[in-house]
């Protein structure tokens, strides 16, 4: 009896090691620990500390409880002119987490933002009252702009590895191909060491394997209106912004699609009912590549046959 | 074409300066005449400088063939005044320098002695009895005042010393009785040294080389210990610091490393120059090792030292300030910046970028604040506001239905504004044209910061621009 009990141990302590490995969350191994031995639940709650849950029950199920705080989380957008969408869910998230350890009284509350020196032409450099008004401390924004992408990633391990930074934001264009499999992998692991989350925001690029644990496709939704003190919406009003999100790995089978809507003065998120706008459509595409117009004529179709024979060519 | 300068053996075959080219080649057709480059002269005589920075800090360039060195305080490292000299003389020598020294209680003395007598030391009370013999030359005097005073039969110094001195004066100029006073010392000449002198200093000479760099590194930490006491005892902390590495062969790395907050700690000194040394790591030849390792405190500030908290407060600030430190060393001071606001209602004026070393130690600054009534503000903001076509614009003040930016048309279907923002006279000028700042949305939810620059009038044409994004 004494035997099996310290034989199972071992099984359980070893399926341990391989779901660190393999980067899987407690969660996973609930299931195991409950046939275990019952005071074995302590490090399940040690590590449900290093999620940041999005505030949406559902949503928070599907990414095992929220976003990891010990590694990479991707987010992308398809198109550079659809940056404002990934930037903005990727600011937002730094600002949750902002206000995450404001809660704790031992905070250090900067945050970095690692630029990319096209998107930054491109789509412009973070504002600082802007960031204001989108619920950020303006003072404690970090703000670099390496010249290269080496220079870029290794300020980014450093960051993470100082573990002053509640969040660290990479942000990089396209996929190159010096940040490959290798350097994602090293930038999580980096991560898991000082427990701090690495937020990767890719701009106008491809789906690409990585480390990271989930990857977020921010596309632009219509913003929602301005409330009226007397709970009607304001018509033709812009208000919070909401960002079209599609959840593109996780540990879900499928991609999951839903509107978030970002307050900026609580600094939460709210979900969206599909249908708040009847101008888009219930259910978008992941990939929404760039809309092909509807053909004016009709579809070329298959010529009939004709009276004349189809002389073999002689040239 | 000129000669302008012999070596020794062309000295002894009747060439003088001021000698033409072809004169000489005449003479001796197999001459060697290389092209004088006085740039490449100026930067060797300045690597000598750097060099014979091993004796004091105190080495100022004379001229584009002299240097002098105050040794005031620095002379019995060495083994009193005689070694000193023999061992700049010999290592000069080996190093294929002909060079000629004096060491005396003047700057004037020295260049006197050395230049036109034997050299060596000159005791306090010598002077006069030194200079006596040497021709008038040796008084650093212009060309015409020599030449004049040939004239007047006063060849050597030692005709002037026994001379009268007021018509000396009203004949020659106040110049000459300067010249000569500051040779005999009575006239003060300050030596202003070619580079700033460190207020702290601590070195270590080393009798084997070294060049590897984590023996640089972990020798730099070994003398940063030994710097602590002295920044300590002054209550201070250093904020810029420069390791000099001189090189067996005589030539001289600076090193110089910022950080954000005044620094005492050893180990995070040497951190310092670990990323220093990886960021120049190309330019960095260490070729037969390093025999003298130098760290100076090129700046120092109030050191605060503060009572650590439970919270771990200090702890927190501490490697916030040595990530900084880190990256400026690494990737340059301009890298890493923080934001900061000013009170203005421009846009693009409202925030400046500081290098974030600064700003952590002048922390607690004044902060501006932005105007309090206005609209909300795009999260990124173009550098520049980029011109924009815009299509069927609500007259007088209203937003486009559609605009063409990036060759990409968007149809606007949602819009705020305008907010007039009208620009700083006090800056612009009265006759800058106001902006009337829109946000909009496009059919695809994509939200933009768009403005019109000037009023709308009518028949003109109208000029909009894109200038931020929008979450």
């Amino acid at each position: 009896m004494a035997q099996s009990a310290v034989t199972r141990e071992r099984l359980f302590a070893l399926r341990e090691t391989i779901a660190k490995l393999e980067g899987k969350p407690a969660p996973a191994l609930a299931a195991a620990e409950s046939e275990a031995l019952v005071d074995k639940g302590l490090s399940a709650k040690n590590e449900s500390v290093l999620r940041l849950p999005l505030g949406i029950p559902a949503l928070d199920e599907a990414i095992d409880g929220g976003l990891p705080l010990d590694g990479v989380t991707e987010v992308r957008s398809d198109l550079l002119r659809e940056a404002g969408a990934g930037s903005g869910f990727v600011l937002a998230l730094a600002a949750m987490l902002q206000r995450q350890v404001e809660e704790s009284p031992s905070a250090s509350l900067p945050i970095l933002w690692i630029a990319d020196m096209v998107s930054t032409m491109e789509a412009g450099a973070p504002y600082a009252v802007g960031l204001r008004d989108f619920g950020l401390k303006s003072d404690q924004f970090f703000y670099a702009s390496p010249r290269k992408l080496e220079d870029a990633l290794w300020l980014a391990e450093a960051a993470v590895e100082s573990g002053v930074f509640p969040a660290t934001i990479l942000e990089v264009r396209g996929n190159p191909k010096p940040f490959g499999l290798t350097e994602s992998r090293r930038l999580s692991l980096r991560a898991k060491a000082s427990k701090r989350p690495l937020l990767l925001l890719r701009q106008a690029g491809e789906e690409e394997a990585s480390s990271a644990y989930f990857r977020f496709l921010a596309a632009p939704a219509p913003a929602q209106a301005r409330p009226l003190p007397d709970g009607t919406m304001l018509g033709g009003s812009i208000g919070n912004p909401v960002f079209h999100l599609t959840l593109e790995k996780s540990r879900n089978p499928a991609p999951l699609s839903f509107l978030l809507e970002w307050n900026p003065h609580d600094r939460r998120f709210f979900a969206v009912s599909q249908s708040v706008d009847p101008r888009l459509p219930d259910e978008r595409a992941a990939h929404s590549g760039t809309p092909l117009s509807a053909s004016s004529n009709r579809p070329d179709r298959k010529k009939e046959m004709g009276a004349l024979l189809a002389f073999a060519r002689t040239s | 074409m000129r000669l302008t300068a012999l070596d020794e053996a062309a000295e002894t075959l009747n060439l003088r300066k001021h000698m033409g080219v072809a004169e000489a080649r005449a003479i001796y057709p197999t001459l060697d005449v290389i092209e004088d480059d006085p740039a490449a002269n100026q930067r060797f005589l300045e690597a000598i400088a750097d060099w014979c920075d091993r004796y004091t800090p105190l080495v100022a360039l004379d001229g584009v063939d002299g240097l002098f060195l105050d040794i005031t305080g620095c002379a019995h490292l060495f083994g009193g005044e005689t070694s000193l000299l023999k061992d700049i003389l010999a290592r000069l020598f080996q190093m294929g320098i002909d060079a000629r020294g004096a060491i005396s209680s003047s700057p004037g003395l020295s260049w006197a002695i050395s230049r036109f007598g034997q050299g060596g030391i000159i005791e306090h009370g010598e002077a006069e009895q030194a200079l006596a013999p040497l021709p008038v030359a040796a008084l650093r005097l212009e060309e015409e005042t020599v030449s004049a005073l040939h004239k007047m039969g006063l060849k050597y110094v030692g005709d002037l010393l026994s001379a009268p001195r007021a018509p000396l004066a009203r004949r020659f100029g106040g110049a000459l009785l300067l010249r000569l006073d500051q040779a005999l010392g009575t006239d003060e000449e300050p030596v202003s040294p070619r580079l700033p002198v460190a207020s702290l200093s601590v070195e270590r000479r080393l009798i084997e080389p070294i060049g590897a760099e984590d023996d640089i590194l972990a020798l730099t930490d070994q003398i940063a210990v030994s710097l602590k006491p002295s920044l300590e005892a002054r209550g201070v902390g250093g904020r810029i610091f420069e390791l000099v590495l001189f090189r067996v062969d005589g030539k001289v790395f600076r090193i110089s490393a910022g950080t954000a907050q005044p620094l005492r700690e050893p180990k995070r000194i040497a951190a310092l120059f670990a990323e220093r040394l990886q960021a120049i790591h190309d330019d960095f030849d260490a070729g037969y090792g390093f025999e003298i390792l130098r760290l100076n405190v090129l700046l120092h500030e109030d050191f605060v030292t503060s009572q650590g908290d439970f919270e771990h407060r200090q702890q927190k600030d501490a490697s916030l300030a040595a990530f900084v430190d880190r990256v400026s060393a690494r990737l340059g001071e301009d890298c890493l910046q923080t934001f900061q606001l000013r009170e203005s209602h421009i846009p693009e004026r409202a925030v400046i970028a500081l290098p974030a070393i600064d700003q952590l130690s002048a922390q607690k600054t004044r902060e501006g604040h932005p105007p309090p009534a206005r609209n909300e503000r795009p999260i990124r903001l173009l550098r520049k506001p980029e011109p924009m076509d815009a299509f069927a614009v609500e007259v007088p003040d209203g937003a486009p239905a559609s605009f063409h930016w990036r060759r990409m048309q968007h149809r606007v279907l949602k819009s705020e504004g305008p907010e007039r923002l009208a620009m700083e006279w006090w800056l612009d000028g009265s006759d800058a044209e106001d902006r009337d700042y829109f946000r909009i949305e496009d059919d695809q939810g994509r939200r933009f910061w768009i403005y019109r620059h000037g009023h709308y009038e009518r028949d003109a044409a109208q000029n909009w621009y894109m200038h931020g994004v929008i979450a």
